[in-house]
Formats: structure tokens, C-alpha cells, sequence
């Protein structure tokens, strides 16, 4: 089935909406004309192989970014039409765990998640230290609040990062490679509180991860992308039993197929006994 | 012949690359200081995030200010006092210090010695932010990280750098005395008394006074920029705390003689 009638828009209930959007850096073409629906309250992986643009699309997301063409709506407002007043309320709606965390250095725990809650509430200082331990509690750090970010480890950095990120009651929440570099036990509390905090608050969440696995596991919907396209896309056990080369490779992890083992290059054996063209 | 035309072609595109790169890099720059000034009103409403500036860029950078601007003040007082004593006249060291100080080294040297301990400091520091991905963090949490990091910083430099200018040229003028009255025994009263009558506060000191403003401004303006527009490697923040360094250090000589040329020609 043509990947332009598979995407299911259901208007009322697509938080994102992306129309025939490109992107380029350079001459490098990121994104060539896509379209995608993110579905409000919903778990949405995208996937696809290293530097094929899935962080690129967060940020076009959220606005860091600018389309060359097409568009991006965010809960009925078109991204880049917005004005950098707008912008930054749309973003305070929206949250965002960096891979790295992103933490701010000079502060610790506590101040990060209280960070944003200062900056745009006029909420006394009691009523922060209580919402930013509930926040703190939800991702087990409560007792991790006075330490700065250098003591911690990756897994405790990416949990202080999603208290941040959860700590204005956000409509949705992009995580981008939230499981890179963890190990088995910290993979297994990020996804356990990614879905949690899907289940009990209701929050949209947008995956972006190369984890097949981690993110099949707790996906309501999954997208991959390749090469500037989406060359897949349904719900994990659609893609499980897809018989798309695309999607086959990748999810099956085959080192060479439709996306080359070999980046391109003159012939082999041209090279090696140095024939001329 | 030919080699040499696309020699000459190639070489003219290169310049026009480099001519086009550069006026778009300066183009860049003063859009990012127009926002940075527009900052300033969330500065005032926070205006303890200018006082924790003031105190890593101005109060930091204390140390080394006063230590050279004493040995600076005793080395004008010992190569002073040689050159006048020739015509018996050591007993003009105190204005020789003091207009030297005031008008030219206290700005310039503070400066320098400011644009290779806070400036690189700065661009390291927010090359970091932005490596580490603090600075888009920041973003997505809807704040400007223009208004909230960068502006803090810039106005930080500009009130520090003043104050150490006028230390710097406050110690250099105790180490001239220290080295002419102390060591080689100018009268203590002809040292102070002649410095005041020369030494005057429109033309001399409030000159000097600008002329730090001005060097504030250039040299945390640079620091910033090359902060925020590094490449987000550690490659990139190498080269951009190296240009701040260089290009401070330039701005702050070609400034200097064109505010001397305003300022002091008759």
C-alpha cells in the first residue's frame, strides 16, 4: 500500500502534523517531501538508521529548525509561521529529553528541574520545592537533589533531565535517543517511565531512537525513516510481519540491503590495481 | 599560460569566498548584539544573574590585574627615573607614571590581560553550553538563552572592565612610587604634587575611563560572540577561544589608536 494513503490522519486527534516537508543541509537532502501524523496521548517511534535525520526532525519539531518546504503543525499552529514570542508558548507546552541531558552544569539537580518553573511562573518558593519533588519523586531521584549533574551517572543524568522536562506539565514530550549508552538496568527504568508517564499523565510522546526492541516494546506507533523518505511505517506488529526491504532490514538489523553496507565509492578493483577510467 | 588563468581564478574565488564568509560573520555579529542589548530588561529584573557575572568575569580576573599593574608601575618608575634623571628632571617620575598609566597603559594592558583571562574563559564557557547542548535545552524550555546567559555575561564585562582599568592604573602608580621614592629616592612630595597638577581628571582620567568602556565592550563582545557561534566540537571551541585571544587583542590596539587619535591630538 502507497505510503501517502497509509498515513492516518484523523484530524482531532493528530497533535503534529507534518505535510510535504523537505529539509537540506548543504546539498545534502535530509528530508524530501514527508508526511506524518503524531497522535495526541500516543507513543510515536521514529526510527531509522544513524544520520538519517531523526533528531534533525525533533528540532524542526520544536521549532530550532526551519523546513525548506512544506509544513509542521503543533496542536493546530503551523512552527515556522511562528512568531519567536509565539514560539517560545508553544514550547512551553512541549517538552524535550536531550540525549545527552543537556543538565545545566552550574546547577544541581534540584535547580535544573526547578529551572523552568522559575523562569515563567510567579509560583512562591514553597510550591516549587513540593512540585519539583513530586517531579523528582516520579523519576526515583529524590534523594539525588542536591547533586550536580558531573556526579551523576548517564542514566541518573537522563532521569533528572525527564523531571525537567515533565516539570511544566508539558502536552508532549520528544525524547531523542533516550536509550543510547545505557546500560540494561537504566534501559529498563527509561522505558518503564517513558510509558508510565504516557499512561498516567496522558502526555504525547514523540521516541526517536535506533533501539528496535526498547522502542518496539512500548510503541503505539512506529515511523522509519531512510535516505529522506518514510519507508515504513504502522504499529509494532504491522512492521514485525512487514515485508518491505526497507523496513526488514532494519528491524531485523541485516548489515547490507537497501540501505548499503558501502558508502559510495569507485570501483574496488579499480582502486586496488589502480586502473585508470 | 591556461594553468596560470585558473591559478589566478582560483585564487580570486577563494578571496571572494573568504571576503563573502567574512562580511557575513560581521553581519551575524551585530544581529546577535542587537538581541543581547535588547536583554538588557531581563537583566534588570534579574539582577542577581549580572552580580554572579560581575563576580566570575570582573572579580576573578582581580588577581592577575593588580600583580601586573604593579610590576607595570615599577618598571615605568625604573625606566623612568633612568631617562629623566639624564636631564635632572626625576622629580616629574610621579606624572610620567601617572599620565602613562592613565592614559594609555592602565586601559590597554587591563584589557589584554581581561581578553586572555575572562574572554577566553567566556567563549570556552558558552562554546561548552552550546556543545553540551545547554544552550538548545534552554530554547526548548522557552528561554532565550541570549537574554538569560548571554546578555548577563556581556554586561558583566562591560562594568567589569572599567574597574579594573582604573586598579590596574590605581597599584601601578604605588609600584612607580614604591620603585622612585622607595628604592631610588625621588622626594616623596615632588612625586605626588606635580602628579597632581598634571594629571587632569576631563582630559586624562575620564579619557582613560572611555577608552576602557570602549575596550569592554569590543573584547566581551567578541568573547560572546565566538562562544555562541563556535562549531560545537572540541576542535571548535579551540579555535574560537584562540580567535577571541587573537581578535580581542587587535580590536584593543586598533581601538586604541584611533580613540588617542580623537582623543589626544592637538
Amino acid at each position: 500500500m502507497p505510503i501517502q494513503e497509509k498515513i492516518q490522519d484523523q484530524s482531532g486527534t493528530s497533535l503534529v502534523k507534518v505535510r510535504g516537508m523537505s529539509f537540506k543541509r548543504g546539498q545534502r537532502i535530509i528530508f524530501d517531501k514527508i508526511d506524518m501524523d503524531i497522535q495526541r496521548g500516543k507513543i510515536t517511534a521514529i526510527m531509522g538508521p544513524s544520520g538519517c535525520g531523526k533528531t534533525t526532525l525533533l528540532r524542526l519539531i520544536g521549532g530550532q529548525l526551519r523546513p525548506l518546504s512544506g509544513s509542521i503543525t503543533v496542536d493546530g499552529q503551523e512552527v515556522s509561521r511562528l512568531g519567536r514570542r509565539q514560539l517560545f508558548q508553544l514550547r512551553k507546552r512541549m517538552g524535550m529529553l536531550f540525549q545527552s541531558g543537556a543538565l545545566l552544569t552550574d546547577l544541581d539537580v534540584f535547580d535544573n528541574v526547578a529551572y523552568a518553573l522559575r523562569e515563567h511562573t510567579d509560583l512562591p518558593e514553597s510550591i516549587i520545592k513540593d512540585l519539583v519533588i513530586m517531579k523528582l519523586n516520579a523519576v526515583g531521584l529524590r534523594g539525588a537533589r542536591h547533586m550536580m549533574p558531573s556526579e551523576l551517572s548517564g542514566g541518573m543524568a537522563r532521569r533528572a533531565a525527564l523531571a525537567r522536562a515533565i516539570a511544566l506539565d508539558p502536552m508532549m514530550i520528544m525524547y531523542d535517543e533516550p536509550f543510547t549508552g545505557q546500560d540494561p538496568i537504566s534501559m529498563g527504568v527509561l522505558i518503564r517511565l517513558i510509558k508510565r508517564m504516557n499512561e498516567a499523565l496522558g502526555i504525547t510522546s514523540i521516541l526517536v531512537s535506533h533501539d528496535v526492541q526498547e522502542s518496539a516494546s512500548i510503541a503505539d506507533y512506529i515511523y522509519v525513516l531512510s535516505a529522506g523518505h518514510v519507508v515504513g511505517q504502522g504499529t509494532p506488529q504491522e512492521l514485525r510481519v512487514s515485508d518491505s526491504a526497507w523496513v526488514r532490514q532494519f528491524m531485523d538489523g541485516l548489515p547490507d540491503g537497501p540501505v548499503p553496507f558501502h558508502y559510495p565509492a569507485p570501483d574496488y578493483d579499480a582502486e586496488l590495481f589502480r586502473i585508470e577510467p | 599560460m591556461i594553468k596560470f588563468i585558473h591559478q589566478c581564478q582560483s585564487g580570486l574565488e577563494r578571496l571572494g569566498r573568504y571576503g563573502l564568509d567574512f562580511f557575513e560573520r560581521l553581519g551575524r555579529a551585530h544581529i546577535f548584539m542587537a538581541y543581547v542589548l535588547l536583554g538588557i530588561k531581563d537583566v534588570l529584573r534579574r539582577w542577581e544573574l549580572i552580580i554572579t557575572q560581575i563576580y566570575s568575569v570582573g572579580a576573578l580576573s582581580f588577581v592577575i590585574i593588580v600583580v601586573s599593574g604593579t610590576f607595570v608601575g615599577m618598571v615605568l618608575g625604573l625606566q623612568g627615573y633612568n631617562t629623566l634623571v639624564d636631564f635632572g628632571a626625576e622629580e616629574s617620575l610621579g606624572v610620567l607614571v601617572a599620565l602613562s598609566l592613565v592614559r594609555e597603559l592602565g586601559p590597554v594592558v587591563s584589557a589584554l590581560l581581561f581578553a586572555g583571562r575572562a574572554g577566553s574563559a567566556l567563549t570556552a564557557e558558552i562554546g561548552l553550553m552550546k556543545a553540551t547542548e545547554q544552550l538548545s535545552a534552554m530554547e526548548m524550555m522557552a528561554v532565550d538563552p541570549l537574554h538569560r546567559v548571554i546578555a548577563p555575561r556581556f554586561y558583566a564585562g562591560v562594568i567589569s572592565m572599567p574597574l579594573l582599568a582604573a586598579m590596574f592604573s590605581a597599584v601601578g602608580v604605588f609600584g612607580g612610587y614604591f620603585v622612585g621614592v622607595g628604592l631610588l629616592g625621588v622626594d616623596e612630595g615632588a612625586f605626588w604634587s606635580q602628579m597632581q597638577d598634571a594629571v587632569e581628571l576631563r582630559e586624562d582620567i575620564f579619557n582613560g575611563v572611555i577608552k576602557s568602556v570602549v575596550f569592554g565592550v569590543a573584547v566581551t563582545w567578541i568573547a560572546v560572540f565566538e562562544g555562541y557561534d563556535t562549531v560545537p566540537t572540541s576542535e571548535g571551541i579551540s579555535r574560537a577561544t584562540t580567535r577571541t585571544v587573537v581578535n580581542s587583542s587587535l580590536a584593543v590596539l586598533g581601538l586604541d589608536f584611533i580613540l588617542t587619535a580623537l582623543m589626544f591630538n592637538k
